[in-house]
């Protein structure tokens, strides 16, 4: 980022004072002990320290290590060509990954950008999400060797600047527009409904902007289900209200437009840090809570005939792990599984989060089915790709 | 040399275990800036000895991956691998912080208006209640004055980012005399 668009965040950030007022820290309860932010491990880890011995699958399923030497890998998308795109946070790059069978090659495709968390692909060209940034590199399959400059939509899209919580999923829907979500610029404030805390569709250029949900704090994940194409998006609670509230989420959109909470409700907790007479009825109610501050990233929904039947009308979820609690939670990939209205939350991948120690061996954060059924899972701590297959009964 | 007493001995073993320190070439283009020790004696350039390796090592790759915008550093740390950077960073980790020969005499009010201000604002959670820093949050006690106001006002700025963006939320808003009276604090507590 260079520094006329960060005096321009400047600027910004004075026109939205009373949103960014109340910092993270100026909000912490008395009673809330000295948590903080994990900091990200951003050299390259060896394979041999890559904690994949540590891993555990369900049985029949069998997990390898599939790439490494990738600092900071987080979500993960597929080109018609093979190719796997992979977008960071603070290391700035993002990758290319060619899968030459008995080994696969990474390479930094672009770097120097600011927190390109967001890749999405759509007729041959690679689309990254850099804060409020929006690139496009045309034919990127052809040309990963130099890649193309990038055609700049930021213009078009016009999303706001604010940097917090704007490191943003992105992925084109089955309507072939391009869904953006902007957070909330704070831990918890009060928002303008139709500017933070959205989901937003875009035409591939930038134009026709639509609110698609409200009330959504931060989300870094979302897919479409496969056959009836609707939008479920998983939700960060907020920090500092506690060890145990309130849970992470997983929505529905059931309705365009719809307010599904923030910074009122999350579910029917009442947050009590924004006084108010909004009641929680008026808000549209998650599907499942996945736990207090397990940071859900990648959220994907089973696209894989070589799993067991019971696996694929699952939704696969990439859980990061928390740091504002003091036992961790999450550091896994768990599935929902659906019965009837319920939706149950079941652990997949597990083994990277050590509940003695009370410490974390990796950060799970990227899903991605692969042709053959099986699901690559990327881990942001260690720079590495694990592959999980099934081996049969 | 032939140690003739105690003394002699015990000042021989802790040179000994001050020795991985004591030399890397790595850092030699370093020291022009930075201080031969890691203790800056110029405006505007920080102190690197005894900051937690981690911090170094981010804002390198910061500089390497052109994240980060400060020409010097760009040039410097250009095409640097991973094991480089992570050496570096040990290096300065290993050395003593010191504040910098030419500090200027504390002021106890602008001290004290500092220590209330950082209080409130819980500097001491991420950087520890004495400022040694830990992980990415970097060491604050004895840094230079002048550049940690820099800091502060380039955060406050959105001019720097972290590995997150915690202190750009934090510095939101602060004035330049607030910015002043903290960095003095900080940088009188050794």
């Amino acid at each position: 980022m260079n520094r006329r668009t960060l005096a321009a965040f400047g600027l910004a950030a004075l026109l939205a004072a009373p949103a960014l007022a109340q910092t993270p820290d100026m909000q912490r309860p008395p009673n809330m002990p000295d948590l903080r932010p994990h900091p990200p491990r951003l050299t390259v880890t060896p394979p041999d320290q890559v904690p994949t011995a540590r891993l555990r699958v369900p049985e029949g399923f069998r997990v390898e290590l599939w790439a490494s030497g990738m600092p900071g890998i987080r979500a993960m998308v597929r080109g018609e060509g093979g190719t796997i795109f992979a977008g960071t946070r603070v290391i700035g790059r993002v990758y290319a990954i060619r899968d030459l069978g008995d080994r696969r090659e990474g390479r930094v495709l672009v770097q120097g950008l600011t927190q390109p968390s967001g890749v999405a692909i759509r007729d041959g060209a690679l689309y990254v999400s850099a804060l409020s940034r929006i690139l496009r590199y045309d034919n990127i399959e052809a040309n990963l060797e130099s890649p193309p400059q990038p055609v700049d939509l930021s213009a078009a899209f016009a999303l706001p600047p604010e940097t917090h919580h704007a490191w943003k999923h992105i992925q084109f829907g089955p309507d072939g527009r391009l869904y953006v979500p902007v957070g909330a610029p704070c831990n918890f404030c009060t928002v303008e409904e139709d500017r933070h805390a959205v989901i937003l569709r875009f035409n591939p250029d930038g134009s026709g902007r639509e609110v698609v949900a409200r009330g959504v704090r931060n989300t870094v994940g979302f897919d479409f289900h496969p056959e009836t194409g609707q939008l479920w998006f998983t939700n960060h609670g907020r920090d500092w209200a506690g060890n145990d509230l309130p849970p992470d989420t997983l929505h529905v959109v059931t309705r365009i437009g719809a307010h599904h909470g923030f910074p009122y409700c999350v579910g029917d907790w009442r947050d009590p840090g924004i006084p108010g007479d909004r009641r929680c009825e008026e808000f549209q109610a998650p599907v499942a809570a996945l736990g207090p501050h397990v940071a859900p990233i990648q959220t994907v929904w089973a696209r894989t005939t070589s799993f067991p039947e019971a696996y694929r009308n699952r939704l696969f979820i990439a859980l990061r792990g928390s740091w504002n609690r003091e036992r961790l939670s999450g550091y896994e990939v768990v599935t929902v599984r659906f019965e009837g209205d319920r939706a149950i939350v079941e652990p997949f991948l597990t083994g990277l989060r050590d509940d003695q120690a009370n410490s974390f061996h990796g950060r799970p954060a990227g899903l991605l089915f692969l042709p053959d059924g099986s699901l690559l899972v990327s881990d942001e701590q260690n720079g590495a790709i694990y592959r999980i297959s099934y081996a049969g009964r | 040399m032939r140690p003739t007493s105690a003394l002699a001995r015990l000042l021989g073993g802790l040179l000994l275990l001050a020795a991985p320190a004591a030399a890397e070439p790595l850092a030699e283009p370093c020291a022009a800036c930075h201080g031969a020790r890691g203790v800056s004696e110029t405006p505007i350039i920080p102190s690197l000895a005894g900051q937690p390796a981690d911090y170094p090592i981010l804002q390198m790759i910061l500089f390497r991956e052109q994240i980060r915008a400060v020409p010097a550093m760009a040039g410097q740390m250009q095409n640097r691998s991973d094991d480089v950077i992570a050496r570096i960073a040990a290096f300065y980790a290993a050395l003593p912080a010191a504040p910098p020969p030419d500090r200027a005499p504390r002021d106890a009010a602008l001290a004290g208006r500092g220590a209330a201000l950082s209080a409130r604002m819980n500097c001491g959670s991420c950087h520890l209640p004495d400022y040694s820093g830990r992980a990415n949050a970097p060491r604050l006690s004895a840094q230079r004055e002048d550049y940690l106001a820099h800091a502060l006002r380039e955060y406050r700025d959105n001019l720097r980012l972290g590995a997150d963006t915690q202190m750009n939320g934090l510095m939101y808003g602060v004035s330049d005399a607030d910015i002043a009276a903290l960095a003095h604090h900080l940088a009188h507590r050794d």
